[in-house]
C-alpha cells in the first residue's frame, strides 16, 4: 500500500511536467494549427539554458529555473518568426510546415550538442531530504515542481477566463477567420502565445531535467510522446484537456510502475495513445462536449 | 590509384547504394502515398536486427544476449530481415493508418520510434540491449576468405544488384496504375474515395512495402558493418533521410536517388572532411546536421518540388491512342 500511495505521489510529479509542457503545447496548436515537433528540443533548451544559470553562474535552481524560461522567449520568436511564419503565410500544403518543425527540431537539438556537448549534466540542488506529506513520501524539489505546475494551471486558467488577451486565444483557437474579421490581431496573439509556449516549454524542460536528475540533449525528445499522449488524450487544441490528460497519463504511467519494471512506465503512454485514438480521435474530452 | 582512396571510395559507394535504398522506400510511402512516417528509421532497425539475429548462432558468451540466432546464411537473412520490417510496418499500419489526421499519424509515429528505441535499448534479451549486435558474419565472408581490407569491393555487387531489383520496383510502381492510384490518394483521400480507390487499403500497401525497403537497407548495413546498435537510429536519422528525399525531390525515383547522393554523399561525407577540434569531437557531425536542417528549410521555401520534380501527368497523356483519338494524340506518342 505504501508503494502504491508513492507512486501516486510520483504520478503527481510527472503529472505536473506533463501538465506544463502539454498546456503550452496545446496552446500553440490552437493559434497555428499545426504540431510543433520540434517542442521536446524546446524543452532541452530550457533545462540547459537554466542549468548554465544554475551550475556555471551558481544561481539557486528556482530562479534560475524562471529566468532559463523567460530567456527561451528569444529564441522561440526567432524561429517562429523568420522560420515558421514564412510558411503559414503562404498557404502551400500543410506538410512543409510539419517537415520544417522537424528540421527545426534537428538544428536546434544538435546546436545543443555542439554548445553543451552530449555528456550527462546534472543540477546543483544540494540537499534534499523526502517529506512525508500526508499519505505521500515526497522531495522538496518534486513539492516545487507541484507548486510550481499549479501556480501556472491556475494562471493559464484566469489568463484565458479573465483577460481580453485569453478571450482572443479561444476565438482564433475556436475559428481563426471568424476571429479575424472581428476585428481581433490573429497575428499579435498568436505570437504572444509562441511566446508563451515556449516559456512553458523551457519550465517544464527544466523541472523535467531536475525530476530525472541527469540529463543529455535528449532529454525533451524521448518525453516528446508521452506530451503527445497527454495532449491526445485531452483532445489538441484543448487547453483544460491537456491538463486532464496530463494528471491522468502522469497517473497511469507511474502507477503502472508498480506492476512492471520500471524501465517500460513510459511504454504505457505509448498504449494510451494508441487507445485514445483508436476509440475517440478526437480526444476523450469530446466526450464531455466541450466547445 | 592509392589502396586507402580506393578503400574510401568503394566504401563510399556502399554507403550510397544502401542509403538509396532508404531513400526509394521513403518516396513510396511519404513521397508517393503522403504518409508522414515518422518512425521510418524504425522499420530499417527492425530489418538491421533481424537480419542480424538470422545469420548470429545462438548466443552462449554471458552478458551478450540475442533472441533466435538462426545461424543462417546470406541472402535468406535479408529475407528475413524485410520480412519483419513489413510485417512490423503492417502491424503498425493496421493501428495506425485509419481515417485520424495526418498530423495525429505523424505524432503516433514518432511514439512508435520512441517506444521500439527505448525497449529495445532496455532489454538486453532482444538485440543485446544498448550496446546492439556485433560480430555479425559478413555474406560470403567465410567461404571466400578475403582480406577484411578487400572485403568491401566484394559487398558492392551485392549492394548494387539489391538496390538494381529495387530501384526497377520502385520505377515500375511509380508508372503503374497502383501509383496513380497512391498519388491520388495522396491528393485528396475523398476524392480518391469516391472514384472507387481502398485509400485505406492503398495507404497500407505503401506502408508495407517502404517498410520493406527499410528493411533491407537495414539488412544490407548490418550485414556490411557486422553491427547495429540503437545510436545508429537515433530519430533523427528519420529527418535526415526525410531532408534528403525532399531535396532531391519526392515522388520520383531519380529525385530519390539524387537525394541520397546529395545528402548522403555530398554534405554527410563533406563535412567529413572538415579538420576536426581535439576538444568537441561532436562538433562535425552537429554542424553536418545543422547543415541538413537549414538545407530542408531553404528547399522547401525557395523549391518544394525539390531539385528533380515530380512530373505531373496531364489527362491526355495517359491516354493510349484509341480508334476514335483526335488528331493531335498519334503526334505525341
Amino acid at each position: 500500500m505504501e508503494l502504491f500511495f508513492n507512486s501516486i505521489g510520483f504520478g503527481l510529479v510527472t503529472a505536473s511536467i506533463l501538465a506544463l509542457a502539454a498546456v503550452g503545447l496545446t496552446l500553440q496548436f490552437g493559434m497555428t494549427n499545426y504540431v510543433n515537433f520540434a517542442y521536446g528540443d524546446f524543452m532541452t533548451l530550457g533545462a540547459y539554458l537554466t542549468w548554465t544559470l544554475n551550475v556555471g553562474l551558481g544561481w539557486p535552481f528556482w530562479p534560475a529555473l524562471l529566468v532559463g524560461a523567460l530567456l527561451m522567449a528569444i529564441p522561440v520568436l526567432l524561429i517562429s518568426q523568420f522560420v515558421l511564419e514564412p510558411f503559414t503565410k503562404r498557404s502551400g500544403p500543410t506538410f512543409h510546415i510539419l517537415i520544417v518543425t522537424f528540421a527545426v527540431s534537428l538544428i536546434l537539438s544538435n546546436l545543443i550538442l555542439a554548445i553543451w556537448g552530449g555528456d550527462f549534466q546534472n543540477f546543483n540542488v544540494g540537499e534534499d531530504a523526502p517529506v512525508n506529506i500526508g499519505p505521500f513520501l515526497l522531495s522538496i524539489q518534486q513539492l516545487g515542481i507541484i507548486g510550481l505546475a499549479a501556480v501556472c494551471m491556475v494562471a493559464v486558467h484566469l489568463l484565458l477566463t479573465r483577460t481580453k488577451l485569453g478571450k482572443a486565444m479561444r476565438a482564433i483557437s475556436d475559428d481563426k477567420s471568424l476571429a479575424a474579421v472581428t476585428g481581433i490581431p490573429t497575428q499579435r496573439v498568436t505570437t504572444i502565445v509562441w511566446v508563451l509556449s515556449g516559456v512553458l516549454a523551457g519550465l517544464a524542460g527544466g523541472v523535467l531535467a531536475l525530476n530525472v536528475s541527469s540529463f543529455d540533449p535528449n532529454v525533451g525528445v524521448t518525453f516528446l510522446f508521452v506530451i503527445f499522449a497527454a495532449v491526445v488524450f485531452g483532445g489538441i487544441g484543448r487547453p483544460y484537456g491537456a491538463m486532464v490528460g496530463a494528471l491522468v497519463i502522469g497517473l497511469v504511467v507511474e502507477v503502472s510502475a508498480v506492476f512492471i519494471p520500471s524501465a517500460y512506465k513510459l511504454d504505457v503512454a505509448f498504449l494510451v495513445l494508441v487507445g485514445v485514438l483508436l476509440v475517440r480521435p478526437d480526444g476523450i474530452m469530446s466526450l464531455l462536449a466541450r466547445g | 590509384m592509392p589502396h586507402d582512396l580506393n578503400y574510401y571510395l568503394a566504401t563510399l559507394a556502399v554507403y550510397f547504394l544502401i542509403y538509396c535504398v532508404l531513400t526509394l522506400g521513403l518516396n513510396i510511402t511519404f513521397g508517393m502515398a503522403g504518409i508522414f512516417d515518422f518512425s521510418y528509421i524504425t522499420f530499417m532497425a527492425i530489418g538491421a536486427y533481424f537480419a542480424g539475429v538470422a545469420v548470429l548462432p545462438p548466443s552462449n558468451v554471458p552478458g551478450l544476449q540475442w533472441i533466435l540466432g538462426l545461424n543462417l546464411g546470406f541472402p535468406v537473412d535479408l529475407l528475413i530481415g524485410a520480412l519483419a520490417a513489413g510485417v512490423f510496418g503492417l502491424l503498425i499500419g493496421l493501428v495506425a493508418i485509419r481515417r485520424i489526421r495526418s498530423d495525429y499519424l505523424a505524432m503516433v509515429l514518432v511514439a512508435v520510434w520512441t517506444i521500439t528505441w527505448s525497449v529495445t535499448s532496455t532489454t538486453i534479451g532482444l538485440f543485446n540491449g544498448q550496446q546492439g549486435l556485433i560480430g555479425v558474419p559478413q555474406p560470403f565472408e567465410a567461404q571466400l576468405g578475403v582480406n577484411p581490407n578487400d572485403y568491401v569491393f566484394v559487398f558492392i555487387p551485392i549492394a548494387a544488384a539489391a538496390l538494381a531489383i529495387l530501384f526497377a520496383v520502385a520505377y515500375c510502381i511509380e508508372r503503374s496504375p497502383f501509383g496513380r492510384a497512391l498519388r491520388a490518394t495522396r491528393e485528396d483521400q475523398d476524392v480518391a474515395a469516391a472514384f472507387g480507390k481502398r485509400t485505406v487499403r492503398l495507404r497500407l500497401t505503401a506502408m508495407v512495402v517502404g517498410s520493406v525497403y527499410a528493411g533491407v537497407a537495414g539488412a544490407l548495413t548490418i550485414e556490411f558493418l557486422s553491427a547495429m546498435s540503437p545510436n545508429a537510429w537515433a530519430i533523427i536519422e528519420t529527418v535526415i533521410i526525410f531532408s534528403a528525399l525532399i531535396v532531391g525531390g519526392r515522388g520520383n525515383v531519380f529525385g530519390a536517388v539524387l537525394g541520397a547522393l546529395l545528402v548522403r554523399i555530398l554534405i554527410i561525407e563533406g563535412t567529413g572532411l572538415l579538420p576536426t577540434l581535439p576538444d568537441h569531437p561532436e562538433l562535425i557531425g552537429a554542424t553536418r546536421n545543422i547543415l541538413i536542417g537549414l538545407l530542408v528549410i531553404v528547399v522547401l521555401y525557395f523549391r518544394p518540388q525539390g531539385v528533380i520534380p515530380e512530373r505531373r501527368r496531364r489527362y491526355f497523356e495517359s491516354r493510349k491512342p484509341a480508334g476514335d483519338a483526335s488528331a493531335e494524340v498519334p503526334k505525341r506518342g
